[in-house]
């Protein structure tokens, strides 16, 4: 669409045909349009030469000049409206001037010498127009001459190469009137019948609401949808909960308790401490709890303290149950070798914090294999009676669940049935069963 | 640690430390004043102690009410970084003497630092090894970054120390824990929020074992001695045995050691073997009311932490959308607070307004709140205007909303006097800025609704969400015309005929139905999406930036949804549960199995115990958080379906069909994807495919609908329609009356703006044109026909059809078409003309 200013003197160039040459009007529109808009203007006015009517004769040819000089700088293949050029040009139903006019056109950009059609006006063009002088050559010689080689690579777009003409004629007459009769023209002075209409408004009007694309193809897009309101997508507002800045109680904080405690379990990796030292160890993790994690404890150091201070063992882990470590703890516990004290570490864990089944199964599978690899009858005897107590100890405070090893039990309990406490633990499940 | 070494003197040492207690006590007692006079003199004795910069930074902002939290936050950020320089030097140092004495190091698994775990324990380093620890400084900048309503970024600052909370003292570990809860479930992250109540409930149930092992060990004053009760054992057949024993143990083991393992071994026997009567281990109940139980200063003031339990696990809940566990959740919670906490009428007002059940939630908000308090009155307007927007009456959720904006921008205004709190608190008024932003955009106002978004982006810039509907705001300004660049709207529901010239003169012009992607408008330019004031310009661009940036977040999201969510899930626990039955097997590697293990182990001996008040509550949410991240599975499907057919329309728009055809295709290849936007994607893509000249191909996009006999099958029906719009049924059968029927309709019917019989005109029409390009005008008339018996009143269907016409040269009956249809308009095309001529 163009403005109106520029429809209205893009209007006033094609009227200037009367008086003017057609290298001064072309020059005119050089200057006053832009390159960028050559184009689209171009296309407005192949749509009003395309209405036969809509334009005088004069000014047709000026439209003609516009469309060839506008690009009358490249070679005439490339003009983008040659091949409407050259139709015109060959169009049997045309005026023969007009015919003459287009030709003589293609002409001037081949030959220097042709250029004096251009220097004349529209009007005296038509004026001095002699018809015998000038053959009509056939359209298949135009196209071969100047559109050389057309380009068979036209851009492929079906949107761009398939719009139609977005302009119908609607003409608002009385009906049964005749479209062609001059009665409808204006006539200056005299009030306007019905039906009556002016050309030049019409022109303008149409420069002005013509967009140079025509109608495409129609193409339905269908409008996405909006997404629905998700479900906690509004922010729901609730009274938070405060959360005030803390001040850092561990400024010049003293160390030197936990350094003690250190030491202490230090020593108690290498050997049993004495009973106050033991007992200081054990009061200190029981004040602080977080203590037991400067206390340089490690997994792998487990089985020393186990084996010396069982005691401060069974407090370590109790304070370690939630640690990240207590799993490698519990692993290296079931691992070491049996003992009287890994037992009793164990039964006291049982009995203070809830062990996983897991660890509790597999320390029990041990303590079996245990019994039955001892070479020694009467150590042998001795661990399985105690095994068989702490067995017993634990399905009675159901800490363990005796189906999960019913098998593996009772296979222990006949092996050993010599032995007394094992026939009361084979009575037990028995009467669990 | 030069400090130290020069500070040997045991003199000076006992002085900072007099000195450290005396600040602290004045900072308990709010002195801050003179608090600073010590903490310098301090500083004075021990200058760059982070520790001590620390505590005045706090101390100093207390005074002026956290008036700059961001240079408040670069005094943090600088703090932690020395302490933890400081730990790594020590730490080296550690590691250094420990790899002398053995490979001990390998087995802890880098938390080095923190726990020192080598014997040589008179290195100074390691000694100092609790003043190093820096989540007293992490825990505040958390803090610091909650109140500013930046929940990402305090998460990511505290989940790390979580991860290593066992060390730390058990006060600040519950604060760390309650804070980590609150931004976790402000964030959406369910199944850390779930594994963090867990871990509260263990450590607090820990507490409570401790207070009474503690009471057991005062009843026996002598621990190792078990031995008392020996007495009651029947001890005949082991004196046997100790009496054979000595003999044979002589070679393998010193004689006093036999002889004292000797009696251990009867303390155990007798102590197995009597213990089965009486012993009972203390139970672990969840006595967390012993918890205010206090540990120096740092302990909870909260008097109630199993109320706080059981609001956090509704919390949870309703966000994993188990409506019927909150509910169960709710009532213990009512009964514990005897319904005079508005904390608890306001979750069981928003459980309410999840279930639909929105006159109950109104009557429960109404009883909760004390209107004269602001801070509860934006969150009383803010939900009330939530509850309206889904009743659809959205001019009252608008009053509501913004009642909810002029009450923050009240307290703004009284700030400074509001500073009473040991750390401020940002106003809510960004959060009710999306609501009002989703309030405008259901009213069809894409301008202020955008403007709101845009105040919301400033928390809310990591959503994909947030993205989407300002992107939703381009388009519907878009739709409505309102774009600066295109001047007209785009589908408007009227044709435009422009009549030119009078008379025997006239003509029609007809104006293109597609928006002819006018390049000059689009391509290329760089502005930037801001107005002069500072307000955003809506731009089919900006909808493009925004739409790519909410695709981007949205596979973040994606890949963290993905990975966060295993190691929690159950079924997967089980199986490495069976998988590390193998225990020997696994000895000290991966300890994360053996986590999992241990979990998995204790609810299997709480069930066999029959505890199941502790154990099942958990289970439940376990369970519901599996099921959320189903749904939060289908969810992101949802949105990235709505952001890819919103950037495939954007792309046709701004002429690029072939960015466009790449979202068409991935649009189609969403798992799941709803038939809607299947169609939505077929029909972009055909025409992104039309305007790159590959017909063939486009035409494969539509001619998936063509049944036999050229008709056309519903794309997708009124159900498809349904199934997109939000499940929020999920437990209507058990809420009391039938109010729950009274769903949002209103809402949803603008949101669709396409029903099945539309699609199905819309692929009439479009096959017509392809056939009428391609030269089949037979065809093209049979199924434009049949487009305009199905939507005889569409300007796009009249327009194809016109089209065709024009095309076959019957500019006559493309006349009379557009003269009896009630859809053109017809402008007075020459009138600037006349004007001024």
């Amino acid at each position: 669409m163009n403005s109106f200013e520029r429809s209205k003197s893009l209007y006033s160039l094609l009227n200037s045909g009367e008086h003017r040459p057609f290298d001064e009007i072309s020059a005119d529109f050089r200057s006053t349009f832009p390159t960028s808009l050559h184009f689209r203007l171009c296309s407005s006015l192949v749509i009003l030469l395309q209405g036969k009517q809509l334009l005088r004769s004069s000014q047709r040819l000026v439209a003609y000049a516009i469309l060839h000089q506008a690009y009358s700088s490249q070679k005439s293949s490339s003009n983008p409206f040659i091949s409407l050029l050259v139709d015109a040009a060959s169009d049997q139903d045309a005026e023969k001037f007009e015919r003459a006019f287009i030709l003589q056109l293609l002409e001037s950009s081949s030959s220097t010498s042709n250029k004096e059609v251009l220097k004349q006006s529209a009007v005296d063009f038509i004026k001095y127009f002699d018809i015998a002088s000038h053959p009509f050559p056939p359209r298949e010689q135009l196209q071969q001459q100047f559109c050389d080689k057309i380009d068979p690579e036209q851009y492929q777009c079906l949107f761009k190469n398939t719009s139609v003409k977005n302009v119908v004629t609607d003409p608002d007459i009385p009906s049964g009137c005749d479209v062609e009769s001059s009665e409808f023209d204006l006539q200056p002075g005299v009030k306007p019948k019905i039906g009556a209409g002016d050309r030049d408004e019409t022109v303008t009007g149409l420069l002005k609401n013509l967009s140079f694309q025509g109608l495409g193809p129609q193409w339905i897009r269908p409008f996405p949808p909006r997404l629905p309101v998700q479900y906690d997508e509004l922010v729901w507002l609730n009274p938070e909960n405060h959360h005030d800045v803390l001040w850092d109680n561990g400024m010049c904080a003293d160390t030197s308790k936990g350094a003690a405690v250190r030491d202490l379990i230090a020593k108690a990796l290498k050997g049993p401490l004495a009973p106050a030292q033991q007992e200081r160890v054990l009061c200190e993790l029981a004040t602080d709890p977080k203590l037991v994690y400067h206390s340089g404890l490690t997994p792998k150091k487990l089985p020393e303290l186990v084996e010396n201070n069982p005691l401060i063992a069974v407090e370590v882990l109790i304070k370690l149950i939630h640690s990240a470590e207590i799993a490698e703890y519990f692993t290296v516990l079931v691992n070491m070798d049996m003992s009287l004290h890994s037992m009793e570490v164990v039964n006291r864990l049982t009995t203070a914090v809830e062990l996983p089944t897991e660890f509790v199964h597999m320390y029990i599978t041990n303590c079996i294999s245990s019994c039955e690899n001892i070479k020694d009858k009467y150590m042998q005897n001795r661990l399985v009676r105690l095994v068989c107590v702490f067995l017993q100890s634990l399905i009675r405070n159901k800490i363990i669940n005796v189906h999960d090893l019913f098998i593996e039990v009772q296979a222990f309990c006949i092996e050993f049935s010599r032995i007394r406490e094992a026939a009361g633990l084979f009575r037990l499940l028995k009467s669990l069963e | 640690m030069d400090s130290r070494e020069s500070s040997s003197s045991v003199t000076e040492e006992d002085a900072s430390l007099s000195l450290a207690k005396e600040a602290s006590l004045l900072f308990h007692s709010a002195k801050f004043v003179d608090c600073l006079k010590v903490l310098h003199q301090l500083l004075h004795t021990k200058p760059a102690d982070p520790k001590v910069l620390h505590n005045i930074a706090i101390v100093e902002n207390l005074q002026d009410g956290f008036s700059n939290p961001k240079k408040f936050l670069e005094v943090l950020n600088d703090v932690k970084k020395r302490s933890e320089k400081l730990a790594t030097a020590s730490g080296d140092s550690l590691v250094g003497v420990s790899n002398l004495e053995s490979n001990v190091v390998a087995v802890s698994n880098g938390s080095t630092c923190l726990m020192p775990q080598s014997s040589a324990a008179n290195s100074p380093s390691i000694v100092l090894n609790a003043e190093f620890a820096s989540h007293v400084a992490s825990y505040n900048i958390a803090v610091t970054w909650f109140n500013l309503c930046e929940y990402s970024k305090s998460f990511s600052i505290l989940e790390p120390v979580y991860q290593k909370i066992a060390p730390i003292s058990e006060g600040i570990a519950f604060r760390i824990c309650l804070l980590l809860l609150d931004v976790a479930l402000l964030s959406n992250h369910a199944s850390i929020s779930a594994g963090i109540i867990d871990y509260i409930e263990k450590i607090s149930s820990v507490r409570s074992m401790i207070s009474q092992s503690e009471n057991v060990s005062a009843t026996q004053p002598q621990p190792p001695n078990l031995a008392t009760k020996a007495s009651s054992v029947p001890s005949t057949p082991i004196s046997d045995i100790s009496s054979a024993d000595t003999a044979t143990n002589a070679s393998e083991i010193s004689l006093s050691r036999s002889l004292s393992e000797e009696a251990e071994y009867e303390n155990l026997f007798s102590t197995l073997d009597m213990s089965g009567q009486n012993l009972s281990r203390p139970s672990i109940l969840h006595s967390l009311n012993d918890i205010s139980r206090t540990q120096v200063d740092d302990s909870i003031p909260i008097i109630d932490l199993r109320l706080k339990l059981h609001l956090y696990k509704v919390r949870l809940l309703l966000l994993t959308r188990n409506l019927k566990a909150a509910k169960r959740e709710v009532k213990v919670a009512m009964n514990i607070a005897r319904g005079n906490n508005s904390m608890v009428l306001f979750l069981k007002s928003q459980l309410e307004y999840a279930r639909g059940n929105h006159p109950k939630a109104i009557k429960l908000l109404m009883a909760s709140s004390n209107r004269t308090e602001i801070g509860t009155s934006i969150m009383f307007y803010n939900n009330l205007g939530c509850i309206h927007y889904q009743l659809g009456k959205h001019q009252t959720s608008a009053v509501y909303f913004s009642k909810a904006l002029s009450t923050s921008s009240v307290t703004r205004k009284e700030k400074p006097q509001n500073q009473t709190h040991g750390s401020f608190s940002l106003d809510k008024s960004l959060l009710v800025a999306y609501n009002c932003g989703m309030q405008y955009l259901a009213c069809g106002n894409p301008i202020l609704a955008a403007r709101c978004f845009h105040k919301a982006s400033l928390i809310f810039y990591n959503r994909p969400l947030l993205w989407l509907r300002i992107a939703e705001c381009c388009l519907m300004a878009l739709e409505k015309g309102l774009l600066d660049s295109t001047g007209a709207a785009s589908t408007s529901s009227e044709i435009k005929v422009h009549v030119v010239g009078k008379g025997k003169w006239r003509n029609l012009v007809m104006e293109d139905g597609i928006p002819k992607n006018s390049q000059a408008d689009f391509a290329g330019r760089r502005e930037s999406f801001l107005g002069y004031d500072r307000q955003p310009k809506l731009s089919v661009s900006l909808a493009r930036q925004c739409l790519l940036n909410a695709l981007q977040l949205l596979n973040v999201s994606e890949s963290v949804h993905m990975s966060s969510g295993l190691p929690s899930d159950l079924a997967i626990e089980e199986e490495t549960y069976t998988k590390s039955t193998n225990y020997k097997g696994v000895s000290g590697g991966d300890s994360q199995v053996h986590n999992l293990a241990v979990a998995s182990g204790q609810i299997a001996n709480g069930e066999l115990k029959e505890q199941k008040n502790a154990t099942t509550p958990n289970t439940t949410l376990r369970n519901s958080i599996s099921d959320y991240e189903d749904i939060c599975g289908k969810e992101i499907q949802k949105i990235r379906q709505s952001i890819l057919a919103d950037l495939a329309y954007v792309e046709l728009e701004m002429g690029n069909p072939l960015k466009a055809l790449s979202s068409a295709r991935s649009l189609l290849k969403v798992a799941d994807c709803s038939r809607v936007y299947i169609f939505l994607g077929n029909v972009y893509a055909a025409e992104a495919l039309c305007l790159l000249g590959r017909l063939k191909e486009a035409a494969e996009h539509l001619l998936i609908y063509l049944s036999s006999g050229n008709n056309v099958e519903l794309p997708f029906t009124q159900e498809d329609c349904g199934l997109w719009r939000v499940e929020k049924t999920v437990d209507c059968e058990e809420s009391n009356g039938g109010s729950v029927a009274t769903s949002n309709t209103s809402d949803e019917g603008q949101v669709f703006a396409l029903n099945p019989e539309e699609a199905r005109g819309t692929l009439y029409a479009n096959l017509a044109t392809m056939s009428a390009v391609q030269g089949d005008h037979e065809q093209a008339d049979k199924f434009v026909k049949q487009a305009l018996s199905t939507l005889p009143n569409s300007p796009g269907a009249i327009l194809t059809a016109v089209y065709l016409d024009l095309m076959l040269g019957k500019s006559h009956e493309a006349i009379t078409r557009l003269k009896n249809c009630s859809q053109v308009t017809f402008l007075p095309g020459s009138f600037a003309a006349k004007e001024s001529s």
